[in-house]
C-alpha cells in the first residue's frame, strides 16, 4: 500500500480511479435503465478515433503535441453521440443497427489514422487497455472537472432524468424538455467515457458502466438501492483492480473489469441462493412515489 | 498453394471472408442481432491471446492460436443466450458482458504473454501481410465448412431469422438451428480476425448490410447487394491498404463505411428520380 501514497503518479491514478467508480456506475444505472448499454460502446469506439486523429494531427501541427489527445477523444464522442440519434432516424426499422455502424466506422477510421500516424506503439496500447502510470496531473484535474459536472447535473435534473429513463412518452406529455435532457445525458455520458479511458483503456470503459449495474440488478430491491450497490461494486472493482494490476504487472484496465466480473458471478451466485428473482425496476410503481 | 505470395494470400483470405461475413450480416440484421458480432469478435480475442499464452510459456503444446479463437468465440456464443435468460427483461445486456468479460481477460492474458506488440496489433487491426500458410488453411477449411452449411440449412436459418415463432410452430429444431447459428457467427469471426482483426470483424458483417437493407427490394437482392458490397470493400481496402501501407481492417473498414454512405445519400436522390418518373 506504502507505493500508492509515496509515489505522485499512483495517487493520481487512485484518486481517477475513485472518481470514475462513482461517475461510471451512476450513470451506468440510467443508461441499462434506458436500455442504452450498447451505446457506451460505441462512443468509447469513437473516442479512440478521436484520441487517433489527435495523434496523426500532430505530426503536421506542432501547437498539438503538448496537448492532452483525451480532449479530441471528447469532441469525437461528442460528436459521435449526435450522430447515433440521427442514424436511429434513419434506420427506423432497424434502429438497432445504428450502434454497430458508427462503432464500426469509427474504429476503422481510427486505425486508418493510427497507421498514418506511425502510432502502433505502446502509448496506443495503453490507451486500448489503460494503464495506471499513464495517468497524468492534468488527467486528474479534467476527471475531477467532469466528476463534477455529473453531480451537479444529477443534484439539479435528477428528477426530470429518472422519470424520461422509466417513461420516455409520459415524461415528454408532461412537459420535460426530452429532447435537450437526452442530449445533456449523452454528452455527460461521452465525456465520463473520454476521461475514463486512461485508466481503464477505450475498450474497457463500457464496462465500467454496465457490470456494476448489472451485479446491481441482482441483488437491489429499489431503485436507490440500485444506485449504492452500482457504486459499491464498481468503486471496489476499481479500487482492487488497480492494486493488483500494479503488483502483478498486469493492465489495469483488464484487472478492473475482471474484479467487476468476480463481483457479478458473486451477486448472480447470491441471489440464485436467495432464491429471488432479478430486479425489474419500474415495476413496482416506485417512480409514483419518489 | 504453396507457391503463393504473401499478397495472393491475403487476397484469397480476403475474398473468402468478403463472401462469408456480408452473408452473415444480413441474417444477423435481419435477426435484430448485428451486435453479436461485436461481443462475439471481442470473447475471440480472449482465446488468441489465451493461445499465444498457451503457446508462449508451454511450447510442449502445439496451439494455433486462430483455432484457440475459434473455440472461445463458439463458447461465448452458448453463453450470450444463457445470459439472456438471466436478464431476462434487460436482454441487450448480455452483449456489453460479455463483450467486456471478453477483452477483460484478454487484455490480462496480453500482459502476461511474453509476445511483442506487433503481433497484437496484428490481430487487433487486420494485416494483409501476416497471412501466413496455416492462417489461410484454417481461413479455407472455415469457408468450406460454412459455405456448406449456409447451403445445406439456408431456407431454415432465413425462416427462424424472420419469424422465430413461426419457425418453431412450423416444426423446425429451434435448438438446432440456433446453435447452427451460434457456431457459424463464430466460425465466420474466427476466420476474418487475420484480415480485417478482432476489432473490426462485426464492421464486416454489420456495414454491408446496412447498405443493402437501403437498396434491396427483396431478400434475394438484400444477400446479393450485401455480397457486391461486401467484396467491393474487402477488394478496395486490400488494395490501398497494400500501396498506401495502412492497415488493412482499418481501409477495409472505410471502404465499407464509404460505401454505406454513398448509399444513404443516393437514396434521397433516386426516391426523387423515381417519384418523378412515377408521376409521368
Amino acid at each position: 500500500m506504502e507505493a500508492f501514497i509515496q509515489y505522485d503518479f499512483l495517487r493520481n491514478a487512485v484518486i481517477t480511479g475513485v472518481l470514475i467508480g462513482f461517475t461510471a456506475p451512476v450513470l451506468g444505472v440510467f443508461i441499462v435503465v434506458r436500455r442504452l448499454a450498447l451505446i457506451t460502446d460505441a462512443l468509447s469506439h469513437i473516442t479512440l478515433t478521436g484520441i487517433a486523429f489527435h495523434l496523426f494531427l500532430s505530426q503536421t501541427l506542432s501547437i498539438l503535441t503538448g496537448l492532452s489527445p483525451v480532449y479530441m477523444g471528447m469532441v469525437f464522442a461528442a460528436a459521435g453521440s449526435l450522430l447515433i440519434e440521427k442514424l436511429r432516424l434513419v434506420y427506423t426499422a432497424y434502429q438497432e443497427l445504428a450502434v454497430p455502424i458508427i462503432l464500426s466506422s469509427a474504429i476503422g477510421l481510427g486505425v486508418i489514422f493510427i497507421s498514418l500516424a506511425d502510432g502502433f506503439n505502446q502509448d496506443l496500447f495503453q490507451y486500448l487497455f489503460g494503464s495506471i502510470i499513464a495517468v497524468s496531473r492534468d488527467d486528474l484535474a479534467a476527471v475531477a472537472g467532469i466528476t463534477a459536472f455529473v453531480a451537479v447535473v444529477l443534484i439539479l435534473f435528477y428528477n426530470q432524468l429518472l422519470f424520461i429513463a422509466f417513461d420516455e412518452n409520459q415524461a415528454r406529455v408532461s412537459g420535460i424538455p426530452v429532447k435537450s435532457m437526452n442530449l445533456l445525458f449523452i454528452i455527460m455520458t461521452a465525456l465520463v467515457i473520454a476521461t475514463s479511458m486512461q485508466l481503464v483503456g477505450i475498450l474497457l470503459v463500457s464496462s465500467l458502466m454496465t457490470l456494476p449495474v448489472a451485479a446491481a440488478l441482482q441483488v437491489a430491491k429499489s431503485f436507490r438501492q440500485m444506485f449504492m450497490y452500482s457504486v459499491i461494486v464498481g468503486e471496489s472493482a476499481v479500487i482492487s483492480g488497480m492494486i493488483s494490476a500494479f503488483y502483478l504487472d498486469v493492465s489495469s484496465g483488464g484487472m478492473i473489469v475482471l474484479a467487476a466480473l468476480f463481483l457479478l458471478f458473486s451477486a448472480m451466485m447470491y441471489r440464485r441462493a436467495s432464491g429471488r428473482p432479478v430486479y425489474h425496476p419500474g415495476r413496482q410503481k416506485e417512480t409514483a412515489a419518489e | 498453394m504453396m507457391e503463393l505470395t504473401f499478397l495472393e494470400r491475403g487476397i484469397i483470405a480476403a475474398l473468402c471472408i468478403g463472401l462469408i461475413a456480408p452473408l452473415m450480416g444480413t441474417l444477423l440484421a435481419v435477426r435484430r442481432s448485428s451486435i453479436i458480432a461485436d461481443s462475439l469478435s471481442h470473447v475471440t480475442l480472449t482465446g488468441i491471446s489465451a493461445g499465444v499464452l498457451i503457446g508462449g510459456t508451454m511450447q510442449f503444446i502445439p496451439v494455433h492460436p486462430l483455432y484457440t479463437g475459434f473455440a472461445f468465440s463458439l463458447a461465448g456464443s452458448l453463453f450470450i443466450e444463457k445470459l439472456r435468460q438471466e436478464y431476462a427483461s434487460f436482454q441487450e445486456l448480455a452483449a456489453p458482458i460479455i463483450l467486456s468479460a471478453g477483452i477483460g481477460l484478454s487484455a490480462v492474458f496480453m500482459s502476461l504473454a511474453p509476445s511483442g506488440q506487433n503481433e497484437w496489433y496484428d490481430y487487433l487491426f487486420g494485416s494483409v501481410v501476416s497471412v501466413g500458410k496455416g492462417d489461410l488453411l484454417f481461413i479455407l477449411i472455415t469457408f468450406i465448412v460454412s459455405g456448406l452449411l449456409f447451403g445445406l440449412f439456408f431456407k431454415e436459418l432465413v425462416f427462424v431469422s424472420f419469424d422465430q415463432e413461426g419457425a418453431a410452430v412450423s416444426g423446425i429444431k429451434m435448438k438446432t438451428i440456433n446453435f447452427l447459428f451460434s457456431f457459424l457467427t463464430a466460425l465466420v469471426i474466427s476466420m476474418s480476425m487475420k484480415v480485417v482483426g478482432i476489432l473490426l470483424v462485426g464492421a464486416l458483417i454489420s456495414l454491408p448490410a446496412a447498405a443493402a437493407l437501403q437498396l434491396a427490394s427483396s431478400f434475394r437482392a438484400l444477400v446479393l447487394w450485401s455480397i457486391v458490397i461486401g467484396e467491393a470493400a474487402v477488394l478496395t481496402g486490400v488494395i490501398s491498404s497494400y500501396h498506401l501501407s495502412l492497415a488493412t481492417g482499418g481501409s477495409i473498414v472505410v471502404s465499407a463505411a464509404l460505401i454505406l454512405g454513398a448509399v444513404l445519400a443516393w437514396k434521397p436522390v433516386s426516391a426523387r428520380i423515381f417519384s418523378r418518373r412515377n408521376q409521368l
